[in-house]
C-alpha cells in the first residue's frame, strides 16, 4: 500500500504546486481584476483598517500582498530535552547508533 | 501602452523574485495593485530601495512608477556590477533581504560586484548576515561559483530599529553557465558552529546564550562551537541587540542554518502599538535557537527552509542537464518560488516526495541562462 500511497500523493504535490488553484492567484491578471475596477467606487469608503483585517485571516499563499520573505517560521517549536523526540533524530547524526 | 510580451503580476507579494527573474531572463514586467487595498498603498521603502538597487548595478533599464506607487513597469537591461558601489538598505528591511537578490544579480553581472551595504545586518524577518557568510555562500559551489570571489565582511554590525550595521559584499560573476547539481546526499550533521553577536548590551550576554544552546546540543553530539562576536562603540551600531546563527554541517558537506536576534522592534512596528514589549532572554533564545536546529535536522533534505527559494531558482538557471535536489518539507515561499519559475522560466519541477524519511525530491533541466552581460561587453 505504501507504493500505492506514493503514487497517489507524487500527482498532488504537483498539482499543489503548479495546479489551476495558482494560476488564478498570481499569473496573468485575470478578468476579475478588471470587474474590480468598476465595483471599487462602492468599496472605496470602506474604512482600510476592515478589508485589512478579512485580508489577515486568509492564508499567506492567497495575499497578494503578502510580506516578501525567506525566513520560514514555524508554529511551535518543540521540547527537545523530551526522550523520544531526541531518539527520533538521534540517527541524523554521526553519535547515532549505525550498527543497526 | 502595454508590451504584449510583458508579464502582469498583481500585489507586491514576492516582489524580489519577480525582479531578479525578470531581470535574469530579460523579460519586462508589470506589476499592478501593490497594495492598492491598504491604508499606505504602493511600494514600500525596502521595495523602492532594492529598485535603486538595481538600479545602482544595471544599465539600459527602465523602471516606472506611477504617482501613488501601485503600479510598477520594469524593463531590464544589463548588469554591469563593478566595485566600490554603496548602497543604503535603510532600516525597513535587514540586509539580509538585500543579499539574495544581489548574489543571484552579482553571478550573471558584467564584472565582479564589490558593494558596501548599510543598514540591519541582524533582524528577525531576514537571514542574518551570519548565515549568508556561513551557508548561503557555501551554497554557490555546489553549482560550480568559486569561493574565491565570494566574500562577505562584516564591518559593523546594526541591529533594529535603527540599524547603523556595515557589510561588504563580494560576488564573482561566472563564465557562461551554473553547474546543475547532482544533490541528494544530505548526510549525517557531524557538527555544529554558530556566531553569538551582542550589540550595545553587556557582553556576558553572549556566554548565556551560548550555555543554552550548548545544553539542548549536548544530548546530541560533543563537537559544538559557537563563537563570540561582541562589538561596543560604532561597530556596535546603534541600538542594542543580541543573537545567534547556528550551522549544522554534515558529512557531505550540506549546512543547515538557523538565526534568532532579539532586539526592539524595527520602524515599522513602532507605529502600530507603542509599547515596549518584553523582551525574550539569552537563555530562552539560545534554547529557541537550538530548538529551531535540531527542527531543520529533523526535516532532512541538502538545504534548509530558508534557503529552498534560493536553491530551486539556482536549479532553474543551470546548465541544460538534469538536477536532482533533496529538501525537506516544501515551505510556502519554496512553493511561491517554484511557481515564479515557472512563470518566469516555464520550467516546471518534477516534485517526488519520499514518504520514508518525509524529504521531497526535485527534478528539473535547467535553462543554460548564460551570462549575456560579459558577452556584450
Amino acid at each position: 500500500w505504501r507504493e500505492h500511497m506514493l503514487s497517489r500523493q507524487s500527482p498532488n504535490l504537483n498539482q499543489l504546486v503548479y495546479g489551476k488553484h495558482s494560476t488564478n492567484l498570481d499569473g496573468v491578471a485575470s478578468e476579475d481584476n478588471h470587474d474590480d475596477d468598476s465595483s471599487d467606487d462602492e468599496e472605496f469608503f470602506k474604512p482600510k483598517g476592515q478589508k485589512k483585517q478579512s485580508k489577515n485571516e486568509s492564508s499567506s499563499l492567497d495575499d497578494i500582498d503578502a510580506e516578501d520573505c525567506s525566513k520560514f517560521f514555524k508554529a511551535e517549536l518543540r521540547d527537545w530535552s523530551n526522550e523520544d523526540l531526541i531518539n527520533s533524530i538521534r540517527d541524523r547524526f554521526v553519535t547515532g547508533n549505525w550498527s543497526k | 501602452m502595454e508590451q504584449a510580451n510583458s508579464l502582469r503580476f498583481s500585489g507586491s507579494r514576492h516582489f524580489r523574485q519577480r525582479m531578479v527573474l525578470a531581470t535574469l531572463t530579460s523579460k519586462a514586467v508589470t506589476i499592478v495593485d501593490i497594495r492598492s487595498g491598504d491604508a499606505a498603498p504602493g511600494l514600500r521603502p525596502h521595495e523602492i530601495s532594492l529598485l535603486r538597487l538595481i538600479d545602482k548595478i544595471s544599465d539600459r533599464h527602465t523602471i516606472d512608477l506611477n504617482e501613488t506607487g501601485t503600479k510598477l513597469r520594469y524593463r531590464p537591461g544589463v548588469i554591469i556590477g563593478g566595485k566600490g558601489l554603496e548602497h543604503d538598505c535603510g532600516v525597513h528591511r535587514g540586509i539580509g533581504y538585500f543579499l539574495e537578490p544581489l548574489i543571484l544579480l552579482g553571478l550573471f553581472a558584467k564584472a565582479p560586484i564589490a558593494i558596501r551595504l548599510k543598514g540591519i545586518t541582524n533582524d528577525t524577518k531576514d537571514p542574518s548576515v551570519d548565515t549568508f557568510r556561513m551557508t548561503t555562500l557555501h551554497m554557490l559551489k555546489h553549482f560550480g561559483v568559486p569561493l574565491e570571489g565570494l566574500e562577505l565582511k562584516i564591518d559593523s554590525r546594526g541591529s533594529p530599529p535603527l540599524g547603523g550595521g556595515e557589510v561588504f559584499l563580494r560576488v564573482p560573476n561566472i563564465n557562461s553557465t551554473l553547474k546543475a547539481p547532482f544533490w541528494v546526499d544530505e548526510g549525517m550533521v557531524k557538527r555544529i558552529r554558530g556566531v553569538s553577536f551582542s550589540t550595545r548590551v553587556s557582553a556576558q550576554i553572549e556566554n548565556r546564550i551560548i550555555y543554552a544552546a550548548r545544553g539542548i546540543f549536548n544530548r546530541f553530539i560533543p563537537d559544538v562551537h559557537i563563537f563570540t562576536d561582541h562589538r561596543s562603540g560604532s561597530s556596535g551600531g546603534r541600538s542594542p541587540g543580541y543573537g545567534v546563527s547556528l550551522v549544522a554541517e554534515t558529512t557531505t558537506g550540506c549546512l543547515l542554518s538557523v538565526d534568532a536576534t532579539v532586539s526592539y522592534p524595527s520602524v515599522d512596528e513602532i507605529n502600530e502599538d507603542y509599547e515596549k514589549p518584553e523582551l525574550i532572554s539569552p537563555e530562552d533564545l539560545g534554547v529557541q535557537a537550538a530548538s529551531m536546529l535540531l527542527e531543520e535536522v529533523a526535516q532532512g533534505g541538502v538545504v534548509d527552509s530558508t534557503h529552498q527559494g534560493l536553491l530551486f531558482i539556482l536549479c532553474a538557471l543551470s546548465s541544460r542537464d538534469v538536477s536532482k535536489v533533496q529538501v525537506g518539507q516544501l515551505t510556502p515561499y519554496g512553493i511561491e518560488t517554484l511557481r515564479n519559475i515557472n512563470h518566469f522560466l516555464s520550467t516546471r519541477f518534477t516534485i517526488k516526495p519520499d514518504p520514508n524519511s518525509n524529504t521531497v525530491t526535485l527534478i528539473c533541466t535547467g535553462n543554460g541562462v548564460t551570462n549575456l552581460a560579459r558577452k556584450i561587453s
